[in-house]
């Protein structure tokens, strides 16, 4: 089944003199890791949005395990970590996870008992009651993570979920989500790190410029730094 | 929020800081305004003939007239200077004999109102040692009879300032309010919160719900602050007025026009410094056309008209009517829907210019 099928989706942000994605589309099958990569820009975090309900699109659709978005039942089966750091600073790490996991509509107990394991599936046990600002870069991360994780996603989509960590958290992150998807959880990974994609992930899209340009078995490629380049160019993206 | 002392000092010590010290400041405007302090004179009667001591007797037996000695050494100047005295009155050698008139000396400082009652005071004075009359009042009083309606303009120092005070700190609210929401627009927690399986309406609801209940908290705080604590410093009383129960529709709309304000920053501003200085600047502005920081009572007439573009004329006027007007909620009403308006107006605009998902 797919977890995730996205058919010719086109977004354009307002006033905006390109369109952010055009004619996209994406297929995730259920129980897979897949990579997305792209240059700065290309579309990766606005799709995200779009998949999450935060962006709606004009033309196009996306569906969640069959259902088409944006569905409330459907959003309930997502996890999302995005990539800015989205925690409320002046609370401790339980704080957050309770306050999440009310908006995603948890009943208390239950909120008390997964938080206790998503902080220890992330290593943060030891700093639940400490407040997150107090906490490193590699923490914080961590702790985004866990949100994303506290209501049992089926599908579960990251930001670039390493991005500013040092290895050892980034390290933590990889075998955390290796047993994600051991456990059944589909992942959509959006990452500018070619190694953690390679080394997480069974599929890969590449965006470039709001389409996608490339979808394929991971295993199909050697180099994915040189395949990423060939395909999407060696100028700046700066813009 | 509550881990924010900074914040919680701002929203509510700023108020009583404010109430404190305007009220002090406002009760010599009161008393100055309608209850009227004595005149303070200084007389020096170089004649001590009998009708320039007649005189001195008829000056010191009013009831408006406090003497003062002149203290040692002290010329005019340096009396005025120190503001105690209103005016020195000579009664020069030659005024029994109607050789030399009466002078008056007024501090040139000196209020015109003031003025005007000293004058008359001792013009009345004089022309009763002078013309041989007993009583000068009572043959005025068949002439012109005194009228007085019930003050329901002027408020007391605590009715003015009270209210103005703490819908002023209400509006303040918008400061860290619309920082909240830009902080957590930035962060990305806000958008966070939208990808989950919840209304978005209800969302930004609960956002502005604990504002919404501070500004509750802090308009009760300054009530009894101004009710168990300023009364007892200030002279003049704090009268809540015949139907004080209206004070609780009017709170609940003034909340809505504030958080409304609140939301419109935020929408507004692009980053959190933005924020502040635009709540900042909209409140104070707002407060000083509104009749908050100089009564809408003295305004000149202009100023009384333009003071209704200030969503803080109505909510203040709304709570005078209840304090000194006994008003009617029917009178009160209009003022209710103008503040109502103009939180649904900020609302809209906000909304409208919102990109938060």
């Amino acid at each position: 089944m797919k977890a995730l099928e996205i058919s010719t989706i086109t977004f354009c942000y307002d006033k905006a003199t390109e369109c952010a994605l055009q004619s996209f589309s994406l297929s995730v099958e259920e129980g897979q890791i897949q990579a997305m990569l792209g240059p700065n820009g290309a579309g990766k975090t606005t799709l995200m949005r779009i998949i999450t309900g935060q962006l709606m699109v004009k033309s196009g659709e996306v569906a969640v395990y069959g259902r088409r978005m944006p569905d409330q039942t459907s959003l309930g089966s997502i996890g999302y970590a995005p990539q800015p750091i989205s925690l409320y600073p002046t609370l401790t790490a339980r704080e957050n996870l309770k306050f999440f996991g009310t908006m995603a509509g948890m009943a208390d107990g239950k909120i008390g008992e997964r938080a206790e394991a998503v902080l220890a599936e992330t290593g943060l046990v030891s700093y639940a009651l400490k407040y997150v600002n107090t906490y490193s870069g590699g923490m914080l991360r961590r702790l985004n993570l866990a949100v994303a994780l506290l209501h049992e996603p089926k599908l579960l989509l990251l930001d670039e979920p390493t991005v500013g960590v040092d290895p050892q958290s980034r390290n933590h992150i990889y075998q955390t989500l290796a047993r994600l998807n051991e456990s059944g959880v589909t992942i959509l990974l959006s990452t500018h790190i070619m190694e953690e994609a390679q080394r997480l992930c069974s599929r890969v899209t590449l965006v470039d410029q709001g389409k996608d340009i490339f979808s394929g078995e991971m295993n199909k490629i050697d180099n994915l730094e040189k395949f990423f380049l060939e395909k999407t160019g060696r100028g700046l993206r700066d813009e | 929020m509550l881990r924010d002392r900074q914040t919680i000092l701002l929203l509510f010590f700023m108020p009583v800081a404010l109430i404190f010290f305007m009220s002090l400041a406002l009760e010599g405007v009161w008393t100055d305004k309608l209850t009227g302090r004595k005149i303070q004179l200084v007389i020096e009667n170089k004649s001590n003939l009998p009708k320039a001591n007649l005189l001195v007797e008829k000056i010191k037996s009013n009831k408006m007239v406090q003497l003062l000695d002149r203290p040692q050494g002290l010329d005019n100047e340096q009396i005025f200077e120190d503001g105690k005295t209103h005016a020195v009155v000579v009664i020069p050698r030659g005024f029994d004999e109607g050789d030399k008139p009466v002078e008056i000396y007024f501090n040139p400082v000196m209020d015109a109102g003031y003025k005007i009652a000293a004058r008359s005071l001792i013009t009345s004075a004089t022309v009763e040692v002078i013309m041989g009359i007993e009583n000068l009042d009572t043959v005025i009083a068949g002439l012109i009879a005194e009228k007085a309606k019930e003050n329901r303009a002027f408020p007391t120092p605590l009715q003015q300032t009270v209210p103005a005070y703490a819908i002023f700190a209400m509006f303040f609210i918008a400061i860290p309010m619309s920082i909240g929401f830009l902080k957590e627009k930035q962060n990305g927690t806000l958008q966070r919160l939208f990808t989950y399986p919840i209304n978005t309406n209800l969302v930004v609801l609960g956002k502005i719900a604990p504002y919404y209940l501070i500004n509750i908290i802090q308009f009760v705080l300054m009530l009894l602050v101004g009710v168990y604590l300023m009364s007892h410093i200030i002279t003049y009383p704090f009268h809540l007025g015949g139907h004080p129960w209206q004070m609780l529709p009017v709170t609940l709309v003034v909340a809505a026009a504030t958080t409304g304000f609140g939301v419109l920053v935020a929408a507004l501003a692009r980053t959190p410094e933005q924020s502040s200085t635009l709540a900042a600047t909209g409140a104070i502005l707002m407060g000083a056309f509104g009749g908050i920081m100089v009564p809408h009572v003295v305004m000149p007439q202009l100023m009384k008209q333009m003071a209704m573009i200030s969503p803080m004329y109505w909510a203040h006027q709304a709570y005078l009517d209840i304090f000194l007007r006994d008003a009617s909620f029917m009178s009160i009403l209009p003022k209710l829907i103008v503040l109502l308006a103009f939180a649904l107006i900020c609302f809209y605009l906000a909304g409208r210019r919102i990109k938060w998902m």
